[in-house]
């Protein structure tokens, strides 16, 4: 019932349209005969004063983080992004390059490539690769585990970003610019969908021990309204309370706690019965009750030692493992997006050591990784959830110097992987040249997977727009195509 | 205006008048109501101009409109069942523009024109390109004409109420539809209203008692003017300009340097006083875009005005992005104008061209930040200045010594290896093409950025035809593959010369390609190399020889050497480096040892400045660049695609009444004074636009900061111009528009409570655009925070200085002097809907997330505003519950408790269950034995703070 109102009222609204009537918590419990509290709260949290979108201002009015609908049928509902900080090498992961072997010291044949540093001749990996599953595609030792689930992944080989500079190839990959304030992916995907839990973020970002580099830039909201931007958690932490802001009180127990609030609500009531309808009076009354539930519920939700044993053990006892971990009990619990990144700084970046760098970083991944995905597909969850792994941009296939043991930033062509609702699976799409440093085949520029995603779950990214400055503004800017080819 | 053409019209229905004046006022109807919109609205898929056409439909001439598209005739005149595009625009047969539905006037507006035989003026499809149909719509848009000063009209149902002008212009409207202004709001309400609005903290008890005790009839002027001359008046409104202003304490990412502005307070210091002294805002706009080039006297403190334009983000320090900002602050934050859109392509909407675009990019590249900043206070005669001076002297000679080394180094780099940079930059070709990025080498290796200033300099030379370089690039044409077969021919061609198709070649590259035939591009780089080195030799001994004999060389004698040697030494010279520290030096750093020692030597010289002990504070001033920048058309907006040259100056279509380009310097003083010229008629409209909207929550037009084509129109046109005007006349006083506004019957009037008039009101005008009652609206988060702190007796009364962090355990001083970080802006604030500070912002969202919900229940700070509260000296004080409780309610909400309020609150303290204010019991509770705390007091206070009424204005 709950749900019913909240769509009903939702439905048919475009994201960012001036059309809206306002609708009063008072008005639908006159409408539905229900006593308070038992009324879809999603459907009117957020819902505020000024009721309808207007240029700039649009609306966070009704409902922020209301479920809205999608332009058109979604092939996944929820999205979680793997954010390989640093820049994981496609040579020594899913790119696999023969070549590399047998010119290993040469320089390029066709000349070097610059990038942001000095580099050398060519390095061949030191993992070794085979072919996974049916679809006989190639990975390295490092994911063997992922891999094992390769019929399921849709490996992108021809990523391509603009610079080969940390900075801006962050923003490009989360924000669509590299350097100018624009929403993040994050940010626009809840804008467009809302959220179904309106007890818990819509939008979770997680890093163990500190923020990547350009810091919460990457999940900014820019001119989107501030419930959009991406909610910060230290995933270095295992306490609930040192996880989200605000989230336990330290003097009140729950009892007490809810005495007092039933203390503000009878105030703010006969406030309210004063002064008539009011959404923005309203709305803040409900979102005091939202937010007594989240304690608990956003609480639970972080409370991976519930799991079973054989759960736990699934995912390992890493750090990534509880973040996927958390992170599988918040998708199963409605949240829209949740990134999870490699931790603080640019943990991938490795311009010298890559071997022993690349074999710890991803063992520490892979057995989450394919946690994830197993556990996912056991609850049925994995057809409607895409997954995304990948970096900013990828690695040189030459060694930099002048160590000679590691790889420079590479944005001319690099990987990365989608699994999940509405990809297809077992399916490489593009290719690099034959030594893995620049896309030749079907370049995908960030704004292409941008598209794909918005259209997965059901987003038009032509029309997922938000007047700001005099202009429309969309995540994919005045680029991007759906990769057809990558979609089941 | 607008509505004066109606009645116009209908007028002449009525008369019947001449034939000739009804095709007229049709025309004018076209022009002024549907061309606009079709402009706006529908060309991008349905003209000429647009990029792929939806439906096979066109709708910029009147053949096209009528003929229509796949399904059949827009416009049929005189029939509007008939004609699709007006189901269209309601939304059903199509639904257009898509995701969008016009606003019901317009769609009326086209229901008339198609009515009254759909006039249309557009004789041949394509007559006009898309800017003169641009230009055609900008013509009649309704805030490009000159500033009316309309006569509030007569409005009947008066009443009572005392009626200021703008009550008039607001009954004119509400009558028109059956309402009226609400009754006006008791004094208690309207003096914390009042208070609110003008101070962001609620009224003391003692403020109320006064104000209710004074009966005299100009009660509300005189308790107006104490607010506006308080000191806290500043820090409210001041707030409100710094929301424009991006304001933020750091940089956002950069790479090089120290990421805070150590100064960036002293901007945010100005702007509260020029709001506390009541600047005119006419003066204000200038200081803040020109205050170095004004004549300021004994007090240079205006100079921190300049922060407007220098405190923006630094996007890791790329020079295009940073003027990009700086234009945007301009002409969003000013003009409400967004001609930003206009950086890669000419405006889609409004009347912008790209090379306006560039014209003011011209301003802004040719000011520079001098390094370090000026102090603009009178020098203190201590000697822990004088220390800190000498100090500061040394440092700065350092940092300017290591530039200009680094200086001379890379032009005698780009002078002595003139053959491997041109073939790097032949060599770039075959790279893919990427976007300039941050590049690092090694020491001694070629200079990235230096290549890039041959590259640029090589194509302005195939765009200008250089003589010099005619060979170079017919060469640079022949594949590697193809050298031995094209070679001889390219060269034969270059050489014969006598062919009047060939461009022209410079004797002297022609004598070094004839007696050294080039074999490979190799050979070419290095013939042009020798040539220019001879030239370089010979050079440098005319300067030896001019020195020896007391004298200075200025040109080589030949022609045709000098010719050569300007491409060493000209001002165009890849080796003309700026001698300031200016745009884009950095990029010239690109090795790790000379950036480690740059960004060294530079930390030394801000940590000094603005942590040394003496150290005074400085001001984020621009000054002109030595030399001027001559702006060039970024094509595409893309810097490394030049195009033809642009005139700085002012943005062509608004400059009508003088000339566009600029004369003087960067152009920065001429540019604010277009700004504040009387006959701007954007500047006076949006900033009472901005203060109304902080009346009122939002502004007459809503879009505060775009008020071009494809805003919605004002809700009350001839109020926005009469107030315009009023600000205008009155001297460009803010304090006076405060007071004209709030002392009208529509300020002063209730908002909106349960009641018939109010039912009714709601049903007819749901947004309350009308104004039919005050709109209530809830709290900011400054005034949020500040009112806690204010209630709590705690807020500190010191005014500005350095930022501080706030939200780092309980520090009581007022939100506007936290630190604000653009980096990575409080989570918290943001929850609050406190803007991102990466751009100007034009309001603020409203949202209500439960994040703000579990600050409030759950924050300490609330709590402890609660404790502090509750020992007030004049709360503590109190002996009996009763007393408190009434005190506690004038503290928090202007008014004493009822009935219902006290026994709800003596049975919460007692311990005992608290029903509901209508008597639906509120459960959970009840007899819950864990629910006795000894601190009940404090769980009260901190629910009360939690309240609805606490937290709004009404």
């Amino acid at each position: 019932m709950t749900f019913h109102v909240a769509r009903s009222v939702s439905e048919g609204e475009s994201a960012n349209d001036g059309s809206h009537q306002p609708l009063s918590r008072r008005a639908l419990l006159r409408r539905c005969g229900m006593g308070l509290g038992m009324v879809g709260l999603a459907g009117i949290l957020g819902r505020d004063e000024l009721p309808a979108a207007r240029g700039e201002t649009v609306s966070a009015a009704r409902g922020a983080l209301a479920p809205k609908a999608p332009h058109f049928a979604p092939r996944a509902q929820r999205v979680v992004h793997l954010f390989m900080n640093g820049g994981p090498s496609q040579v020594d992961t899913f790119d696999y390059k023969p070549l590399l072997e047998k010119y290993h010291g040469q320089p390029m044949p066709a000349g070097n490539l610059r990038t942001e540093r000095l580099t050398g001749g060519l390095m061949q990996s030191p993992f070794k690769f085979r072919q996974y599953g049916e679809s006989g595609l190639w990975a390295s030792e490092l994911f063997e585990k992922t891999a094992a689930h390769i019929d399921h992944l849709a490996v992108i080989r021809s990523m391509q970003a603009e610079v080969p500079n940390h900075e801006p190839s962050l923003m490009l990959m989360n924000c669509g610019h590299g350097r100018l304030p624009r929403p993040s992916c994050g940010a626009w995907i809840t804008y467009g969908l809302g959220s179904e839990n309106q007890n818990l973020p819509g939008f979770v970002v997680m890093c163990p021990g500190g923020y990547p580099i350009v810091a919460t830039r990457n999940w900014r909201s820019a001119f989107l309204p501030g419930a959009y931007q991406g909610t910060y958690v230290d995933t270095k932490h295992t306490q609930i309370d040192q996880l989200i802001a605000n989230i336990r009180n330290q003097r009140l127990s729950a009892a007490e706690q809810r005495r007092q609030l039933d203390l503000v609500r009878a105030l703010n009531e006969r406030h309210l019965q004063q002064r008539g309808l009011d959404a923005a009076l309203e709305s803040r009354i409900e979102s005091f009750e939202l937010a007594y539930r989240m304690q608990g519920e956003a609480a639970e939700a972080f409370e991976i030692q519930h799991e079973p044993a054989a759960i736990q053990q699934l995912y390992g006892s890493g750090t990534h493992g509880r973040q996927l971990l958390i992170t599988r009990r918040l998708l199963e619990r409605g949240v829209r997006f949740v990134q999870v990144w490699s931790g603080a700084g640019q943990p991938w970046d490795n311009h010298d050591n890559l071997e022993k760098n690349h074999r710890q970083l991803a063992q520490e991944w892979d057995q989450p990784i394919a946690a994830l995905l197993t556990d996912l597909k056991q609850r049925g969850m994995l057809e409607s959830t895409l997954v995304l792994w990948g970096g900013e941009f990828g690695r040189t296939p030459v060694a930099e110097r002048p160590a000679l043991n590691g790889r420079d930033h590479n944005h001319y062509g690099f990987t990365c992987w989608l699994a999940g609702g509405g990809v297809r699976g077992g399916y490489a799409h593009g290719a690099t040249d034959e030594f893995g440093f620049r896309a030749v085949e079907q370049p995908t520029p960030v704004h292409d997977l941008h598209a794909t995603l918005l259209h997965l779950l059901g987003l038009d990214h032509e029309r997922l727009t938000y007047r700001y400055a005099g202009r429309d503004f969309r995540l994919t800017d005045v680029a991007g195509n759906v990769i057809r080819e990558v979609l089941a | 205006m607008q509505s004066t053409l109606w009645y116009m019209m209908l007028l002449g229905l009525g008369f019947a008048a001449n034939a000739a004046a009804d095709e007229r006022s049709e025309r004018d109807f076209f022009e002024t109501r549907i061309r606009p919109v079709l402009v706006a609205q529908c060309y991008e898929c349905h003209s000429g101009t647009a990029p792929k056409l939806q439906g096979g439909l066109r709708l910029d001439s009147r053949d096209a409109i009528r003929a229509g598209g796949h399904s059949g005739p827009a416009v049929v005149p005189g029939k509007t069942g008939d004609s699709l595009l007006l189901s269209a625009l309601r939304h059903e047969a199509f639904e257009m523009p898509p995701g969008k539905k016009l606003s019901p006037s317009v769609v009326a507006d086209f229901e008339r024109w198609i009515q009254r035989g759909a006039v249309d003026p557009r004789d041949q499809p394509g007559q006009h390109s898309a800017a003169d149909e641009i230009r055609l719509a900008a013509s009649h848009h309704w805030a490009f004409q000159p500033i009316a000063d309309p006569a509030p009209p007569n409005a009947t149902g008066a009443g009572e109420t005392a009626l200021s002008p703008i009550d008039r212009f607001l009954l004119e409207r509400l009558e028109a539809a059956g309402l009226s202004l609400s009754p006006p709001a008791d004094r208690a309400r309207w003096l914390r209203r009042a208070h609110l609005d003008l101070l962001g903290l609620p009224p003391s008890p003692e403020a109320v008692a006064e104000f209710l005790a004074d009966q005299r009839p100009d009660a509300l002027e005189r308790c107006l003017d104490r607010l506006l001359a308080s000191p806290v008046y500043g820090e409210r409104w001041g707030r409100h300009w710094l929301d424009v202003a991006r304001y933020a304490d750091n940089k956002g990412y950069v790479f090089f340097e120290e990421q805070r502005f150590p100064w960036a307070w002293t901007y945010r210091d100005y702007v509260i006083r020029a709001f506390n002294d009541d600047l005119p805002l006419d003066r204000f706009v200038l200081e803040q875009l020109a205050a170095d080039q004004l004549r300021l006297g004994d007090d240079q403190r205006p100079l921190a005005a300049l922060g407007f334009l220098t405190l923006g983000p630094r996007f890791m320090n790329n020079a295009h992005d940073i003027l990009d900002d700086r234009i945007d602050v301009v002409t969003r934050g000013l003009l409400g104008l967004t001609v930003t859109c206009a950086r890669c392509h000419d405006h889609k909407y409004d009347p912008v061209s790209q090379a306006d675009y560039y014209a003011l990019y011209g301003v802004m590249r040719s000011s520079v930040e001098p390094l370090p900043p000026p102090e603009f206070l009178p020098a203190p005669d201590t000697d822990a200045y004088r220390e800190f001076q000498a100090g500061m002297r040394e440092r700065v000679e350092k940092l300017r010594q290591f530039i200009s080394s680094q200086r001379e180094q890379l032009v005698a780099g780009v002078r002595g290896r003139v053959a491997e940079y041109l073939l790097a930059v032949h060599e770039k070709r075959l790279h893919p093409e990427t976007e300039e990025f941050m590049l690092i080498t090694d020491k001694g290796a070629l200079n990235p950025a230096m290549i890039h200033r041959w590259e640029v300099y090589l194509n302005r030379a195939r765009r200008d035809g250089d003589p010099i370089w005619t060979a170079w690039h017919a060469f640079a044409e022949i594949d590697d593959g193809k050298w031995s077969e094209q070679a001889g021919q390219v060269a034969a061609r270059l050489l014969a010369n006598a062919d009047a198709d060939v461009q022209p070649i410079h004797p002297l590259v022609r004598q070094a390609f004839r007696d050294s035939p080039p074999a490979s591009m190799n050979d070419v780089t290095r013939i042009y190399a020798q040539l220019l080195a001879g030239v370089q030799r010979e050079w440098e001994q005319a300067v030896e020889r001019a020195a020896a004999s007391g004298t200075a060389a200025t040109r080589l004698e030949d022609d045709d050497r000098e010719s050569l040697r300007q491409v060493l030494y000209g001002p165009h010279s890849p080796a003309s480096l700026p001698r300031e520290l200016s745009w884009g030096f950095l990029d010239l750093l690109p090795d790790r040892p000379s950036q480690g020692e740059f960004k060294q030597l530079l930390q030394e010289v801000e940590k000094w400045s603005s942590q040394q002990p003496g150290a005074p504070p400085r001001a984020m001033v621009l000054a002109d660049a030595e030399t001027p920048y001559e702006p060039v058309i970024f094509l595409r907006g893309n810097p490394n695609r030049e195009g033809p040259p642009v005139a700085r100056g002012y943005p062509a279509f608004f400059a009508a009444s003088g000339p566009a380009r600029f004369q003087h310097g960067s152009g920065r003083l001429e540019l604010a004074q277009r700004i504040i010229a009387p006959d701007n008629p954007l500047t006076a409209r949006v900033l009472v636009n901005r203060v109304w909207m902080h009346h009122f929550g939002r502004g007459l037009v809503e879009t505060t900061s775009d008020f071009g084509l494809r805003s919605e129109p004002p809700s009350h046109p001839e109020l926005l111009d009469w107030l315009a005007s009023y600000f205008r006349r009155s001297g460009w006083s803010i304090k006076q528009l405060h007071r004209v506004i709030m002392t009208s019957a529509a300020y002063r009037q209730s908002a909106a409570e349960e009641g018939a008039a109010w039912e009714r009101a709601r049903g007819v005008d749901p947004e309350n655009r009308l104004l039919w009652a005050f709109p209530r609206r809830r709290l900011d988060f400054e005034a949020m925070r500040d009112s806690l702190l204010a209630v709590a007796g705690q807020l500190q009364s010191m005014q500005g200085g350095p930022p501080e962090s706030l939200l780092d355990g309980f520090v009581p001083r007022r939100t506007v002097y936290g630190f604000v970080d653009r980096m990575d802006p409080p989570g918290l604030a943001r929850a609050f809907d406190f803007p991102d500070p990466a751009a100007s912002s034009p309001q603020r969202e409203r949202t209500t997330v439960p994040a703000q919900a579990l600050f409030f229940l759950n924050h300490p700070f609330v709590s402890q505003c609660a404790q502090h509260l509750l020992s007030r000296s004049d709360v503590a004080g109190l002996t009996t519950d009763e007393q408190r409780l009434q005190r506690i309610y004038q503290i928090l909400y202007a008014r004493p408790p009822d009935d219902h309020e006290l026994a709800l609150a003596r049975q919460y303290l007692s311990g005992s269950g608290t029903p509901g204010a209508d008597g639906a019991s509120a459960a959970a509770a009840t007899s819950d034995p864990a629910a006795t705390t000894p601190d009940r007091w404090l769980d009260y206070v901190q629910g009360l703070l939690m309240t609805n009424e606490f937290l709004f204005v009404d």
